[in-house]
């Protein structure tokens, strides 16, 4: 069944490139320009897979509160934000409304093909029996590489796409680092020092707050990162 | 010069006031004087016309005689002791006359008291010749002594000598030579009194053998064979008339004058023949006054010595001013006491009757009402000027305190507000309403314009590259949909290319959106300890990887260097001090990298060979924006040591360039845990 993609983008040629080149993978792509005639169209037929920049024509925070009113309606829809905005706080933001990704427009195609199709996929994976072979055990760490999730300690934690990645690039072979270029190579994306040191930062967080004695990802200054196993 | 001793200066200006306080003194002092003159004058003039009523108690002029020929006869306050001492007589020194003698000065007196005429002679001479009993005193005869002759005269009739010579010191005789021949006179009594280099001799004389013309000759000799010189008071054979206080003229003036005012009344010649009156001698003002009384001196207007306004000791008066009025012009004059600072105001009126100038009038009063009057505004004006020159000196000390201490806050709170970046700080006198005021707020509103101008700077690369990012990803977007045309191979290069190109732009822009992704970072960063020498240590392990035509050196005493922040971003830091570093070093340098400890925590610092950094720009080089390269590499943005300094400041740090021996050293302050 051929996947539906909606692009909710107010920049008509940005939002025309990434349609046709949806269109070329083979999706089917409805674009809207606004959130007013997106959510409309939503009433009547829900997609697969929205994207959405936050800010809309003068509606500036408009993507934030059709990705809120999409995730009421629908809990499992793929929502990614691909915006121009790429300050922590937004990203922070957006994710906290439960979005699976925030891009900013930076990536390439490539890459955003990538994403998506791994998130179509998790989607599917999600409806099969879990399969054994899918799974990576480190420890207390389980990566469910075709749902795409990590379990620690039994206990689910909740990643981003992009953080899954790092976390599964890191734990794949623990002890080794594993430097920036890897890492943003692993996640599928263009990414500076920074928004490496922040991503792993979370990633610490989401452990922490299951289990306060997590350390397994160590820094290696100057090098990279590494997942110590027991 | 500050503001304080400016104005310190200009409150000198205060001391015109007692300027201006001293010429109104001087000024009322020398009109209250006018006035007491014109008083005088006319209180002179009527006492000269009353004086002109006794014209037959003046002494006729007598042309055949001078002045000079002329004895005074001081009226004496006591019987003097004939003992040859002139100390018991009333009168001073200065009364005494002085004549011309062989050996030196003779000097003499002629005393009157009690109807007595009292003589005093000293004579210097080196070699008294005594006389013997047989001797006669004679000026002819065969034997010459040393004697002292009294010439005596009642023209035309008496003509007589009245000679003193010793055989010894001590009481002598006397001898009358008249036309009746020389005999030994008993009611004269004398005593020749040796001294060292002379002799003196005082004698008592009833006043009824005496003449009215009196001179005096001294004959001096040193042999007895030889005559020897002869001195005389008077020029020609006979002396001219004696002159005395005439005691009807003075008993008019006593009634006419009393103390304070002092009259003297003379004849045509200015000898005294009358005084009555005294002047005060009360001293006006106080020993509290002392000070007063010598600043009031140094003001008014000097006067003549007040000694001379005392009637003259040798009983001719001599000033000036009374001869003036002797010519026939009334004069006044003035004169100031040193000691007392008083003057006395004196004026002479000429008496005359019948056409003829008989004598004058002085009449003289002393000033103390004026001092006391001008002496008690004197110390008033001290006082009020000394209160008031005070009170504005420290008016304006304090004045100028406070204002050059808001100044000096205004330029330290613009040099903190300029240094820690905190323009949009209020600075001190922002509300006052004076010219401070407007310089604080112009200072504020400059300082908030630099602000705005430096949020603009800050914020501008941000913006841009985010304004930027949209149309990036249209490029982007829209050349990696060409990539799936179909295209020829020319087509693909220039694809090829322009991917390349926008590959570079988003590489630009997201250098220029790092600062405010550090300023993000910064804002919600957990300090965690950790030891810097460590990272540092494995950091530079990355370094060598990556730049492999630079050498890295690294020093180190500490063992570890504990301390708390983030350890990623006082890597980015480094990251960014090494590649400044690594930019401006050639090939095959040594980048040197210190850690150590400092008097606030730690110093990292890294050091690299290369140009110095530009005087020019130093204050600038850590702002955003701002390049001091000189177009080595035009991609550079002047962002790098921005996001370091922020970092450090993030990090409560500070972070300094210097130029050192043939490169150029960073300097990182950090604070130890």
């Amino acid at each position: 069944m051929t996947k539906r993609i909606a692009i909710v983008e107010d920049e008509a040629a940005i939002r025309d490139n990434y349609a046709a080149a949806f269109r070329r993978e083979g999706y089917v792509v409805d674009a809207y320009e606004a959130r007013a005639p997106a959510l409309n169209a939503f009433e009547s037929r829900l997609p697969d897979l929205v994207v959405i920049d936050i800010n809309l024509k003068d509606d500036v925070e408009g993507g934030f509160e059709l990705c809120r009113e999409l995730r009421a309606r629908a809990a499992e829809l793929p929502i990614i934000f691909l915006t121009a905005r790429d300050s922590e706080f937004d990203a922070v933001s957006g994710l906290r409304l439960g979005a699976d990704d925030y891009l900013t427009k930076d990536i390439s195609l490539p890459h955003l093909m990538a994403r998506i199709a791994a998130l179509f996929r998790r989607l599917d994976a999600l409806q099969k029996p879990q399969a054994a072979e899918s799974r990576i055990t480190r420890g207390d760490l389980v990566i469910d590489t075709e749902r795409m999730t990590i379990h620690w300690q039994e206990q689910p934690v909740g990643l981003t796409l992009t953080e899954f990645w790092l976390v599964h690039a890191l734990a794949r072979y623990p002890g080794h680092v594993k430097n920036r270029q890897q890492l943003m190579d692993a996640a599928q994306a263009v990414l500076d020092d920074n928004t490496i040191t922040s991503h792993v930062k979370r990633i610490r967080r989401k452990f922490l707050g299951i289990d306060p004695s997590f350390d397994a990802i160590e820094t290696v200054y100057g090098m990279g990162y590494r997942w110590l196993s027991d | 010069m500050n503001l304080k001793r400016q104005l310190l200066l200009v409150s000198l200006l205060t001391l015109m006031l007692p300027w201006a306080g001293c010429e109104f003194i001087r000024e009322t002092e020398s009109a209250l004087r006018r006035g007491q003159e014109q008083m005088l004058e006319a209180t002179a003039g009527a006492l000269a016309n009353t004086m002109a009523q006794y014209d037959e108690e003046f002494p006729r002029q007598d042309d055949a005689f001078r002045v000079s020929d002329q004895l005074y006869l001081h009226e004496l306050a006591g019987r003097p002791e004939v003992d040859g001492y002139f100390d018991d007589w009333s009168l001073g020194t200065g009364s005494l006359r002085s004549l011309r003698g062989t050996d030196g000065p003779i000097r003499f007196a002629v005393g009157l008291f009690d109807q007595t005429i009292y003589l005093y002679v000293r004579v210097i001479d080196h070699d008294v010749v005594y006389s013997n009993s047989q001797a006669l005193v004679l000026d002819d005869g065969s034997r010459h002594t040393d004697r002292i002759s009294l010439v005596s005269s009642n023209p035309p009739y008496r003509y007589e000598t009245i000679a003193f010579a010793a055989e010894a010191p001590g009481k002598i005789l006397s001898y009358r030579q008249s036309a009746n021949g020389i005999a030994s006179e008993p009611t004269i009594t004398a005593h020749w009194q040796d001294t060292p280099g002379g002799y003196q001799l005082e004698a008592r004389l009833p006043a009824a053998i005496l003449g009215t013309h009196l001179g005096l000759v001294i004959h001096n000799t040193d042999d007895t064979a030889n005559p020897g010189t002869r001195s005389s008071s008077f020029s020609g054979r006979t002396p001219g008339p004696s002159v005395r206080l005439s005691s009807y003229l003075n008993a008019v003036a006593d009634r006419l004058v009393k103390a304070p005012l002092r009259l003297i009344v003379t004849d045509a010649d200015g000898w005294r023949i009358a005084a009555a009156g005294a002047l005060s001698a009360r001293s006006p003002a106080g020993g509290r006054l002392g000070v007063a009384r010598r600043v009031y001196g140094l003001l008014v207007e000097p006067g003549e010595n007040a000694a001379s306004a005392e009637p003259d000791p040798s009983g001719r008066e001599q000033q000036t001013y009374v001869s003036s009025a002797l010519q026939g012009n009334a004069t006044p004059d003035w004169f100031r006491s040193d000691e007392s600072g008083r003057a006395i105001v004196a004026v002479a009126a000429p008496i005359t009757a019948n056409g003829k100038t008989l004598g004058s009038v002085v009449l003289q009063q002393g000033t103390d009402a004026i001092l006391s009057l001008t002496n008690e505004g004197l110390a008033r004006l001290i006082n009020v000027t000394l209160i008031a020159t005070l009170l504005v000196a420290g008016t304006l000390l304090g004045y100028a305190t406070w204002l050059s201490r808001r100044i000096r806050q205004l330029s330290v709170a613009a040099e903190a507000a300029l240094d820690n970046e905190s323009l949009q700080s209020a600075l001190p006198s922002a509300l006052a309403g004076d010219e401070v005021g407007d310089l604080s707020r112009s200072f504020s509103s400059v300082l908030k314009q630099l602000g705005d101008y430096n949020e603009y700077l800050r914020s501008l690369a941000s913006k841009l590259s985010h304004e930027l990012r949209t149309p990036l990803a249209i490029v982007t977007s829209s050349l990696e949909n060409l990539e799936h045309e179909p295209l020829n191979d020319a087509s693909v290069g220039y694809t090829t290319r322009a991917r390349e190109g926008a590959d570079r732009l988003r590489r630009i822009l997201s250098a220029m959106s790092e600062a405010s992704r550090v300023e993000e970072l910064m804002a919600d960063f957990e300090p965690e300890p950790f030891d810097l020498r460590a990272v540092l240590e494995s950091t530079l392990n990355a370094y060598r990887d990556v730049y492999k035509h630079r050498s890295f050196s690294f020093d180190c005493d500490l063992g570890e260097a504990k301390m708390s922040g983030s350890p990623e971003l006082l890597i980015q830091l480094l990251d960014k001090l090494v590649e400044n570093a690594v930019d401006f070093s050639g090939e095959g340098d040594t980048i040197a990298i210190g850690l150590a400890a400092s008097d606030s925590g730690l110093e990292m610092s890294v050091t690299n060979p290369g140009p110095p950094l530009p005087e020019r720009m130093r204050s600038q080089l850590f702002d955003s924006m701002v390049s001091v390269r000189a177009g080595k590499d035009s991609r550079h943005l002047g962002l790098g040591l921005y996001v370091a300094r922020l970092i450090a400041a993030g990090h409560g740090g500070r972070l300094d360039a210097d130029n050192v021996e043939g490169g150029v050293v960073f300097r990182v302050s950090l604070p130890r845990s």
